[in-house]
């Protein structure tokens, strides 16, 4: 019987939720808040692939949400366990300016930032696909209104290949819409004033909600 | 090899190099005296005298004046008017099989042949591909001189060790000679004239020691000494023929008879006068052109011929130690003016691949307004290579992640997005918002900013560092998000409005500076946030209008 099932389980279109996880190498680049690395498997942000946020107001901690995590991508450290030098973090297409001295209060090396503004979505989405792939950088964070299916399927293959983790930001309008993100989280405002993350989908872990993901 | 021997001797008589009306100036009586008593008194004294051990390499192109020109498989000719009468100085292969040859009317290669390609003859252009031949043959060595009309002689023997021995350096040479469609003899001798001779003899030969200058060099014909045909037809008459009858001569009579000049010639060819030449000096600013048949407007085609502009661009870079920053094609259209593409990179570049990545991206973006018929590559202001040191990598498993560099990276963005849209970013130390950071557009690392206090981060305890933010949230409270300029706020019986009423979370946080350069700011700053949760960095300024608030940023 077991025996049975086992060959079952080698089908390859059978899909194991629990068990990706360990299988895709699916390292967890801490988050810097507890609550919500308990959520993600791995126990942490996944490092080399995309993750779509989901969001209707800039200014509602979209950015905070991330900071710990990109500071310490933007270090130089010589522990790291993967030997790397410091990457770059790209910021393609910022719907606002991204403002330096804060950056800095979070512990962001500067010198390691890459501020580009293409001039319409279609080079936000080239810019962004060359800085995953150029292998330089740590994180790219792009903001578009024209990450579709296939782009986010271009995206995710570009985030392996270089070896990085991109970040996507989108309306909460792309909710219906289907994407390859490895995880898709959105973020509302909470009762206390907090910010609420939900998790929509990520690859070998399970939906959830964080309620104040900070607090 | 005798039909293509004749032309440029030829050709030498029809369009007469300084050098040959100097010599044809020396056969005034006086000019004569005062040669001979320059004559060397007698040739077994003088032992060889050439004071380094040299050694030159001749590159003959007997078809320079046709490849100067054409570049067709189809059967094509270069015509030349001698008195009143256009005849064909040169055909390529296809058309001599055709029967068309040196000589023939123009006309009458017609009637043989109606589908050839006809050009006239260019000096201005063999001038310019030599030169450019020049440059690129100074990659072997950093003495190159021009023979006009199309001999160049590049002297090897301080190359010899650098490109794996005499053989191999000669080999490369023809090759790089061969891929650039030219036809070359090649010989290499101790002497400059030497070599000259035995390129244009159609010897490919390679002499090193100069003893055996005498044997190799007498049999050589005396039609490819290059002198004038008078000469030649004078001492075919005495019958002699080859260099080893004319070295068989009294000195002194051969110098009265044809010039002291002759004599001196085979002095320096033999080696036992020095023969001093005056090495080929480039342009500092590299310029170069490339024209096309006809006009053309295919993406691939031009690209294609911009890839050649930018191989001559390397070679002449790489001669001089070189790098440029920024280079600029113009392509030029038959009735309108030329249209132009800058290209421009962070760090001074000089490989042709490079460029020619960053050429890819721009070009597909540019609109020509015509078909072209012409390009034309200028390099701006050289500066000094510098390379870069790096470390020798053994089975690094990630190696392929620092294959490009970030300047790569934003060199590729900026071709296509444009030079002020990607930037990286500083802070300056200034209390003014607008004023504490500015974009950089050098990628180098900054030093002090590494080590900033507030930098050093303890990668093991994310939590820790998530409490050290917060509390510096708490402290200095700086929003993330800055709007490019502060935007006013509908405010209501004094309550500001963002898409909804403002509530005041913290502040006021006064700032009050910049009094002394005449932008100056007096600001109350808050934390607010409205009812969807955006938090907002909002102003009011203290002096005038004491009511109005102004958003300045969004704590994101």
């Amino acid at each position: 019987m077991s025996e049975i099932l086992e060959n079952l389980l080698k089908n390859p279109r059978i899909w194991r939720g629990q068990a990706r996880a360990g299988s895709s190498g699916w390292q967890g680049l801490a988050s810097g808040y507890p609550k919500l690395d308990q959520h993600l498997p791995g126990g942490g942000w996944p490092q080399h692939a995309l993750t779509e946020i989901l969001l209707d107001h800039y200014g509602t901690g979209e950015l905070q949400l991330l900071m710990p995590a990109l500071a310490r991508l933007s270090q130089p450290q010589v522990d790291r366990e993967d030997g790397k030098e410091a990457g770059w973090i790209a910021w393609i297409a910022p719907p606002f300016e991204p403002y330096p001295p804060a950056l800095k209060q979070w512990g962001v090396n500067l010198s390691r930032v890459l501020i580009v503004r293409p001039r319409g979505g279609k080079e936000a989405l080239w810019a962004a696909e060359q800085a995953l792939i150029s292998g330089n950088c740590a994180a790219v964070l792009l903001w578009s209104n024209e990450l579709d299916d296939s782009a986010s399927r271009r995206l995710q293959l570009a985030a392996e290949a270089g070896q990085c983790w991109a970040i996507a930001f989108r309306s909460l309008k792309a909710l219906s819409q289907s994407s390859a993100a490895a995880l898709r989280v959105r973020l509302d405002t909470g009762e206390q004033g907090g910010t609420d993350l939900g998790i929509l989908k990520s690859r070998g872990g399970r939906p959830a909600v964080v309620r104040d993901y900070a607090g | 090899m005798g039909t293509s021997r004749k032309p440029p001797a030829r050709s030498r008589e029809a369009a007469p190099t300084p050098s040959v009306k100097s010599r044809q100036r020396e056969r005034h009586p006086t000019s004569l005296q005062l040669a001979l008593t320059e004559v060397p008194p007698a040739a077994p004294s003088l032992q060889s005298v050439i004071p380094l051990r040299q050694l030159w390499l001749c590159v003959y192109l007997p078809a320079l004046p046709l490849e100067a020109l054409i570049d067709t498989p189809e059967p094509a000719a270069v015509f030349e008017e001698q008195q009143g009468v256009r005849k064909i100085l040169l055909a390529n292969a296809q058309a001599r099989a055709a029967g068309v040859g040196p000589d023939l009317a123009v006309n009458a290669a017609l009637a043989l042949l109606p589908a050839l390609h006809l050009a006239e003859r260019n000096p201005v252009r063999e001038a310019q591909v030599l030169r450019s031949l020049a440059a690129w043959a100074s990659k072997f060595t950093s003495f190159v001189c021009i023979e006009a009309p199309s001999l160049l002689l590049l002297e090897i023997a301080g190359s010899l060790t650098l490109f794996g021995g005499i053989k191999a350096l000669r080999r490369r040479i023809v090759r790089g000679l061969d891929s650039q469609g030219f036809d070359a003899g090649v010989a290499i001798a101790p002497t400059p004239l030497a070599a000259t001779w035995l390129a244009r003899a159609g010897r490919r030969v390679c002499i090193r020691d100069p003893r055996n200058l005498v044997g190799r060099l007498g049999p050589l014909p005396i039609i490819c000494l290059g002198w004038p045909v008078s000469v030649y037809t004078s001492l075919k008459g005495m019958g002699v023929t080859s260099v080893g009858e004319a070295l068989r001569l009294p000195r002194q009579g051969f110098a009265k008879r044809f010039g002291a000049n002759r004599l001196l010639d085979l002095d320096r060819a033999l080696g036992r006068l020095p023969d001093p030449r005056v090495s080929y000096r480039a342009p500092e600013r590299f310029t170069a052109d490339y024209e096309l048949n006809e006009e053309e407007s295919d993406a691939k085609l031009l690209l294609n011929a911009c890839r050649e502009l930018l191989v001559q661009l390397e070679c002449f870079l790489l001669s001089r130690q070189m790098a440029v920053q920024h280079i600029e094609f113009s392509f030029f259209h038959l009735q309108i003016p030329a249209s132009s593409l800058s290209l421009g990179c962070v760090q001074p570049g000089r490989a042709m691949q490079h460029w020619l990545d960053l050429l890819d991206i721009k070009f597909d973006r540019l609109e020509l307004p015509a078909p072209v018929i012409a390009i034309q590559l200028c390099a701006g202001q050289g500066q000094q290579f510098s390379a870069e040191t790096d470390v020798l990598r053994f089975n690094r498993e990630d190696g392929r992640r620092q294959s490009t560099s970030i300047a790569q990276l934003a060199e590729r963005l900026s071709a296509r997005i444009g030079d002020e849209l990607v930037h990286g970013v500083t802070v300056v130390a200034d209390h003014r918002p607008q004023y504490a950071w500015q974009p950089r557009s050098n990628f180098e690392d900054i030093p002090h900013c590494a080590n900033v206090p507030s930098c050093q981060v303890d990668s093991h305890a994310p939590e820790l560092l998530a409490e050290i933010h917060r509390t510096n949230r708490l402290v200095l409270q700086r929003p993330l998000w800055v709007l490019p300029e502060p935007e006013p706020l509908l405010s209501e019986s004094g309550v500001p409005y963002y898409q909804g009423p403002l509530k005041l979370l913290e502040g006021p946080e006064r700032l009050e500076t910049g009094w002394w350069d005449g932008d100056g700011i007096a600001r109350d700053y808050f934390v607010a946030v409205n009812p969807a949760g955006v938090h907002l960095w909002i102003y009011r300024n203290r002096n005038q209008d004491k009511g109005d608030w102004y958003v300045h940023g969004k704590f994101g």
